[in-house]
């Protein structure tokens, strides 16, 4: 360990952070990420193909990814708030606040989402729903960018 | 950094409230307005969680009865059926009631779907008031001395598949199932028909038959049925291919059986019926939902040869629904606005045009209609029978309600109106689907 942590944030006092959540030692909240991120930019893609065929199976196809999106993007939302509790380090390990801020507001507009799209045709989609899939995608990039410098860059989960 | 957080956070609030915040306007809104040959039309509206009331089912007591005005004696004419939807009366006076439930074949296509058609069922009686015996028959009730108390009841025909409609013409009995036109080799006197049928017409019914009543009648010169066939969804969205030869009235040749769409547009019609003494067909029809409380209103129209009444592009003439996609430009440019606005969710089922002698004298030539009563909108509406004043086989007047008591004074359902006919004697009769009754409203004696 070095004497001053500022000189090599990479390996802090006493290790790295610690995730509390855990699965037979590997983080859980890593391994459901990628079900709301997937679901989300799938509805994405699938409200633009709604958008250009007006054929009603795509939009069906996006009321289905948001909505396992938001059940398996809460339980990450839960796994992930447990990391963000159980060790001081995570809450001060860069960027992790904004992490959850992003992903929290990830999970609001998602959430609208799926009511906007459970509305009967082509306003299910187009113009609201639409713009909504489209925010919440742009913060996923940025949220999932910074999840991924906790991992790689502060070593939050990373066994020291 | 975290201040970027919070602003977004703020515009997703912002946003959310933004949405929860188109309010109905329903409260203030004059419903009366909406009744008539020109209705107020509000802009449409769409929700978050659309405006949902399911009143709760108590049902009759057993000393409780709808009220009629002017004195008219109300009885029940049959209790304890099984989700009785229509009435038809034979030339011998004897009455036909059709007991029937959808074939619940909707798949679940959208995670809304089970919580609609739970909530659906609800409203239709058929979750929280389920028919505690066999339904989807007919049961005939013989009152040959015409006091309102049939003395003899019997299953004419039972598992049928969800019929509505029945019309009996030269020693045959046609039933109208969701799926076909049946037709029975039948003499009026007959207590049980075991002779099979014949599939007159084929009828759309599954997949989906989301609107699956078919309703009957015959032509002023009993060459013709005509059938209404209802839209397979709100609004479309179990796409256009689901809805060829729906939201339609269809011709029937009685002895051939071939059929073309008389007129189209109807999003869910019913009770087809001529004005007595004319060659115009009416209908009452339901309209679409999830467009706000106060839209669209359903009503009563009178049906041209080759006409087109908006569904699913347009309503009331050229409104456009926001929803539709293709549009078709040209279809909206020749569409009918209907003729009289019912209020909007009421659900008009039943039509019937008075022509007996029973009743008062301000009745005759004038329309009953059935409203089975609304699940969409806070407040409810319909959940009675009301008469439309006629003149010159025109609708002249405003619809005045002429059978209510179905809600209590604390909102609860007692009972829910859907087919009416008259009967021999010039009686009344309305089938109580949720309250399981058959309705009879007479002058007294």
């Amino acid at each position: 360990m070095t004497a001053d942590p500022r000189s090599d944030r990479t390996t802090p006092p006493g290790g790295n952070p610690r995730s509390t959540a855990r699965l037979f030692g590997h983080p859980i909240h890593p391994m459901l990420v990628p079900f709301p991120i997937v679901c989300f930019i799938g509805a994405l893609v699938t409200d633009l193909a709604y958008l250009g065929s007006a054929n009603i199976m795509w939009s069906n196809f996006s009321i289905w990814l948001i909505t396992v999106g938001l059940v398996i993007g809460g339980l990450a939302a839960v796994t992930g708030i447990i990391d963000y509790a159980g060790d001081r380090r995570v809450r001060t390990a860069g960027p992790a606040t904004l992490h959850m801020i992003l992903n929290i507001c990830v999970f609001v507009i998602e959430l609208f989402n799926a009511f906007v799209h459970s509305r009967d045709g082509w306003t299910s989609v187009v113009p609201t729903g639409l713009t909504l899939s489209i925010i919440s995608v742009v913060l996923l990039g940025v949220s999932g960018w910074l999840g991924a410098s906790l991992v790689y860059k502060h070593g939050v989960g990373v066994r020291s | 950094m975290s201040r970027a957080g919070f602003a977004a956070g703020v515009a997703a609030l912002a946003l959310a409230a933004g949405l929860a915040g188109c309010d109905d306007g329903g409260a203030k809104f004059d419903r009366r307005t909406q009744i008539g040959a020109h209705p107020v039309l509000p802009e449409p509206h769409q929700y978050l969680v659309p405006p949902i009331h399911v009143a709760k089912v108590v049902g009759w007591g057993p000393n409780e009865a709808p009220t009629a005005p002017g004195g008219l004696r109300v009885q029940a004419f049959a209790r304890n059926l099984n989700h009785p939807r229509n009435i038809a009366v034979l030339p011998n006076g004897d009455v036909l009631v059709v007991e029937s439930q959808g074939p619940n074949l909707e798949p679940i296509t959208r995670p809304k779907d089970p919580i609609v058609s739970w909530v659906q069922k609800l409203a239709t009686g058929q979750s929280g008031d389920k028919p505690k015996g066999e339904t989807n028959r007919i049961t005939l009730l013989r009152d040959a001395d015409g006091d309102g108390v049939p003395e003899q009841r019997s299953v004419l025909l039972s598992h049928l598949n969800s019929p509505f409609g029945v019309v009996f013409a030269d020693n045959y009995l046609y039933v109208a199932a969701t799926d076909a036109v049946l037709r029975y080799p039948f003499t009026p006197g007959q207590s049980k028909i075991t002779a099979p049928a014949t599939r007159l017409t084929e009828l759309p019914g599954g997949p989906i038959d989301h609107h699956w009543t078919k309703s009957l009648t015959l032509s002023p010169d009993g060459k013709l049925l005509y059938a209404t066939v209802g839209s397979n969804s709100n609004i479309t969205e179990n796409g256009m291919e689901a809805e060829k030869n729906r939201a339609a009235v269809w011709e029937i040749e009685r002895s051939t059986g071939r059929a073309r769409v008389f007129a189209g547009g109807l999003r869910n019609s019913n009770s087809p019926n001529f004005y007595p003494g004319t060659n115009t067909l009416w209908v009452v029809a339901n309209e679409r939902d999830e467009l706000g409380p106060n839209l669209v209103p359903d009503y009563l129209t009178s049906v041209r040869d080759g006409a087109f009444y908006g569904w699913p592009y347009s309503y009331y003439g050229q409104h456009l629904d926001p929803r539709v996609r293709p549009q078709r430009p040209d279809l909206v440019a020749r569409a009918i606005p209907p003729d009289y606005a019912l209020s909007s969710h009421v659900a008009a089922l039943g039509l019937t045009f008075y022509t007996g002698t029973n009743l008062p004298a301000q009745y005759r030539g004038g329309a009953f209609i059935g409203e089975h009563g609304s699940w969409d909108r806070d407040e409810l509406n319909g959940y009675k029978v009301v008469f439309v004043p006629f003149a010159n086989a025109r609708p002249n007047g405003t619809a005045q309600d002429f059978l209510t008591g179905f809600l209590t004074a604390d909102g609860k359902v007692r009972g829910r109106p859907v087919g009416v006919t008259v009967d021999r004697s010039g009686a009344l009769l309305v089938a109580d689907d949720t309250g399981n009754t058959v309705w009879r409203v007479s002058a007294p004696r």
